[in-house]
């Protein structure tokens, strides 16, 4: 491995902008870090090349950690997004920077220059000085000047971003040649999707100071992991189903089918050109989803863009909302030629829509529904600031049902809990998540009155069969939070050295699960005494806090968090329990 | 190709006699410019050259060479050297640790550097003198080493400096602020060490700026007068400054001989300071065009 970043963390006046990153990036690759501003891609490039100091982590190059080691002793290259050339310098001088700070004989730095202007198309340049060239050239010469002392890493930090169209495909074009005529391993920052393709062997998505997933860019976008990563590589429709035994239900093909609570709901991935639309339900190939009206119409030559509004009723509503401007409710749709012949369309002409293929996120919280006394009570929820950052930035549906509502849909057998059930704090809240989890919810949030995001986030699950499901909660969580986390297993006081063991292997086990399953970085540690005591306390410790508990069994959560959970409550809470163990009571279910 | 074509443009547009300006009012502030010059500069220097030239050549030669006058050139310009150099090098550092660190009192510290501006400089002098004398704090102290710093050329280096300082601190702060961190950055993934970096990248930046603040302290210097009276003792031949020695001969009624000193002080000044402006002429042309 050539690059090897492990639980890197930089913080930025408390919060951490580049959070538990870990990444290796092999000998030779061409690695692109994708995200949006500020979400912390150029300061972990930076901190890679020794110019913002970390932390927390360890950073190696080829096999040397270079945690503690100063920038100029790193042998990186690295080119800004400004091209950062001495303007006092010619283009020659500027080249031979670093040659000439070796003191390296001057005979052989205008050798090693003359090689480094023709790799990059530059040959004759030498006495111009940088304000004499364009921007293009000026950064092909950015680009020479960081090869210039043979580097082992090229660190490129939105090189493009300066320049127009044709000049960037022309220079994305030079410096891909370029690694790959010298084999160095590179990392490219961009907040450009189609950069990242064109250049990338494999992509890293971050948001937020998290590396959220990484892989082939083939791969990443055929099979998101996560929201984020499925919107911000391509468009794509973010639609709620369920997943039942028969495969993925949007809502109307399996409507005969009497549908039960334990289906549990999913966020799938529906890629423009994988709708289709159609006047009538029998000329659809697809499965049908449902109906709508066509929005708008804009033709881009070999392609045609379409934006359909789902009829109201239509199980389509359930498209995720929030997001771009409101449109986040429209279902967005790319149609080859051939479609756009055998069925030509108008605006506000009704289709029908099917799904060609959808492909279903991994990621436990899907939507969110209040579940409260009554409307005003809703209100005062859906402004809590935490609610709403997860729900803006997950792109979903919060949804409301009232207490009466919901006994009645229970007393029904219909459906009661949907996604994640919300619930105000107070003396009563522990005894409501116990019965909305035997109603069906897996994951219960709890938001007390006081209004603060969190900036740490504590995981505890009571035992092992909670795990999986309490970690995935957490990523889904984090994905969205810029919080730190922190995992936390508690024994009871004077247990045993050889349970000791056992417990730091479990923890230790959680963190290899999280970063294979969720590319999730947690930090672990282990305690000993009363487990609601000790979770309470930390809870106490200074700063905004944000607690996921994991129980395998809803009557846990009276029996040993009644206390924790209720009218003291401070901090947001999550209640995680995993479908399997929940025995009904209530006598509807599967 | 190119360079052709932009020596055509300007010759195509030249024959339309009022070109729209985009800033309007050309000619009322050139105008301006012109006037307030000659009113305020022009005539009073143009008075003194008269004055000065009406006397006897001979008398005029007498009033210049005379060995006190000399001296009195040698500590002026010397000193004005000497502090401003001394500020070159000390307003750097003040200029740097104000742009680039965030410390406790820095705004207080930055508002204090303007403070030489406001006081009226018979009060620096009279403050250097009661603390460097040798009944003073410092003046005390150091006299325990046998050096003396009120009453000798070396204090009017001092008030020189103090009245020098914020001119440097005020030209080289702008343009250290304008130094972009990323250059730094690229210097030292480069691998070049702070010194490299300082010596190779930040120097040549602000030389212009140095350069300015040099000039603008230099000639402060020179026609520093209240501050310097206080410390230097005046001795003549020994502490006495050419604005004193001229100040003395309008004392003494004068008047043709305190004008040919102040004609050549004219002129050197002129000298030194077109000499300094040419080099910062060179620097920037060095900075702008094409090197070779």
């Amino acid at each position: 491995m050539s690059i090897i970043l492990d639980q890197l963390t930089k913080r930025y006046q408390g919060l951490p902008v580049v959070n538990d990153v870990s990444l290796s990036v092999a000998e030779g690759e061409f690695f692109v870090l994708l995200g949006p501003s500020g979400s912390g891609k150029s300061t972990l490039l930076r901190a890679i090349a020794g110019l913002t100091g970390i932390d927390h982590g360890r950073i190696s190059l080829h096999g040397r950690d270079v945690t503690h080691v100063p920038a100029r002793r790193r042998e990186v290259g690295f080119v800004f997004q400004n091209y950062a050339l001495f303007g006092h310098m010619t283009v020659a001088d500027n080249i031979e920077f670093a040659l000439r700070v070796r003191r390296v004989r001057g005979a052989a730095r205008r050798e090693r220059r003359q090689e480094l202007l023709r790799m990059v198309a530059l040959e004759g340049m030498d006495d111009r000085l940088p304000s004499q060239l364009s921007g293009g050239q000026q950064q092909r010469v950015a680009v020479a000047r960081a090869l210039a002392h043979r580097p082992k890493v090229l660190l490129l930090d939105e090189p493009f971003g300066a320049l127009d169209a044709r000049i960037r495909e022309e220079l994305r074009t030079t410096i891909r040649k370029v690694q790959q005529e010298l084999g160095i391993t590179t990392i490219l920052v961009t907040h450009d999707q189609e950069e990242a393709f064109a250049l990338a062997d494999r992509i890293g998505v971050m948001n937020q100071g998290r590396l959220l997933d990484s892989g082939r860019p083939d791969e990443l976008y055929a099979r998101p992991a996560s929201r984020f990563v499925a919107t911000f590589l391509g468009a794509a429709n973010l639609l709620l189903a369920r997943r039942t035994a028969d495969g993925i239900d949007f809502g109307h093909v399996l409507v005969e089918r009497r549908r039960t609570p334990r289906d549990p709901e999913v966020v799938t991935v529906v890629r423009p050109q994988d709708i289709e639309l159609a006047p009538s339900r029998e000329r659809l190939t697809s499965r049908f989803v449902g109906q709508g009206t066509v929005e708008s119409v804009v033709y881009t030559g070999a392609f045609e863009r379409l934006r359909v509004r789902p009829l109201e009723g239509s199980s389509l509503a359930r498209i995720s909302t929030g997001g771009n401007g409101g449109a986040g409710s429209l279902l967005e749709v790319v149609r080859t030629e051939n479609e756009q012949s055998s069925f030509p369309l108008a605006l506000d002409q009704a289709v029908v829509v099917g799904v060609r293929r959808a492909h279903v996120l991994p990621t436990p919280l899907t939507s969110f529904t209040l579940y409260v006394a009554d409307a005003g009570a809703a209100d005062a929820l859906r402004a809590h600031p935490l609610l709403e950052d997860l729900v803006n930035r997950m792109k979903t549906r919060l949804t409301a049902m009232t207490d009466a509502e919901a006994d009645a849909a229970a007393a029904a057998g219909g459906v009661v809990a949907r996604g994640v059930a919300v619930i105000a704090a107070g003396a009563d809240a522990p005894a409501r998540i116990a019965r909305l989890l035997d109603r069906g919810a897996t994951e219960v949030l709890v938001l007390p009155a006081f209004r603060q995001v969190p900036q740490r986030v504590l995981i505890h699950w009571t035992d092992e069969a909670a795990r999986r499901a309490t970690l995935a909660v957490a990523a889904s969580v984090l994905r969205h939070v810029p919080a730190e986390a922190l995992c936390i297993n508690i024994l009871p006081a004077g247990t045993p050295e050889k349970q000791r063991d056992q417990s730091m292997f479990s923890l230790l086990d959680a963190r290899s699960e999280g970063q294979a399953v969720h590319r999730l970085d947690v930090r672990t540690e282990l305690r000993f005494g009363e487990t609601a005591t000790e979770l309470a306390r930390e809870l106490a410790a200074p700063g905004s806090q944000m607690l996921i508990l994991g129980v395998s069994d809803p009557g846990e959560v009276e029996r040993r968090f009644g206390g924790l959970l209720g009218a003291a409550l401070a901090h947001p809470a999550i209640v995680a329990c995993p479908p399997s163990k929940i025995v009904p009571r209530t006598g509807h279910g599967a | 190709m190119a360079p052709d074509r932009a020596r055509r443009e300007p010759r195509t547009s030249a024959p339309r006699a009022r070109q729209p300006s985009l800033l309007p009012g050309f000619g009322l502030t050139v105008g301006f410019t012109a006037f307030f010059l000659s009113a305020v500069v022009l005539l009073p220097l143009g008075a003194l050259v008269l004055k000065a030239l009406g006397m006897h050549w001979h008398a005029f030669w007498a009033v210049l060479l005379d060995p006190r006058a000399v001296a009195s050139y040698r500590l002026t310009f010397g000193a004005s050297l000497c502090a401003a150099t001394i500020n070159a090098f000390f307003g750097f550092i003040v200029a740097w640790s104000l742009v680039r660190y965030e410390f406790p009192g820095r705004r207080l510290i930055d508002a204090l550097i303007d403070l030489p501006f406001a006081l009226p400089t018979a009060v620096s002098g009279i403050a250097l003198t009661a603390v460097l004398a040798e009944n003073g704090w410092i003046g005390g102290w150091l006299a325990h080493y046998g050096i003396k710093v009120a009453y000798t050329p070396l204090g009017v280096v001092v008030a020189l400096t103090l009245i020098g300082m914020p001119f440097m601190v005020r030209t080289v702060q702008p343009a250290l602020g304008e130094v972009e961190r990323d250059l730094e950055d690229a210097a030292e993934t480069l691998g070049a060490s702070r010194f490299q970096i300082l010596r190779r990248i930040i120097l040549p930046s602000v030389l212009p700026a140095v350069l300015t603040g040099f000039t603008l302290a230099f000639a402060r210097a020179i026609g520093e007068y209240g501050s310097v009276i206080f410390i230097s003792g005046n001795l003549p031949m020994h502490t006495e400054i050419t604005p004193l020695l001229i100040v003395v001969k309008l004392e003494q009624f004068e008047y043709a001989s305190a004008a040919a000193l102040g004609f050549a002080m004219l002129v050197i000044s002129f000298v030194m300071l077109f000499a300094i402006n040419a080099v910062q002429a060179w620097g920037r042309r060095r900075f702008v065009a094409a090197r070779r």
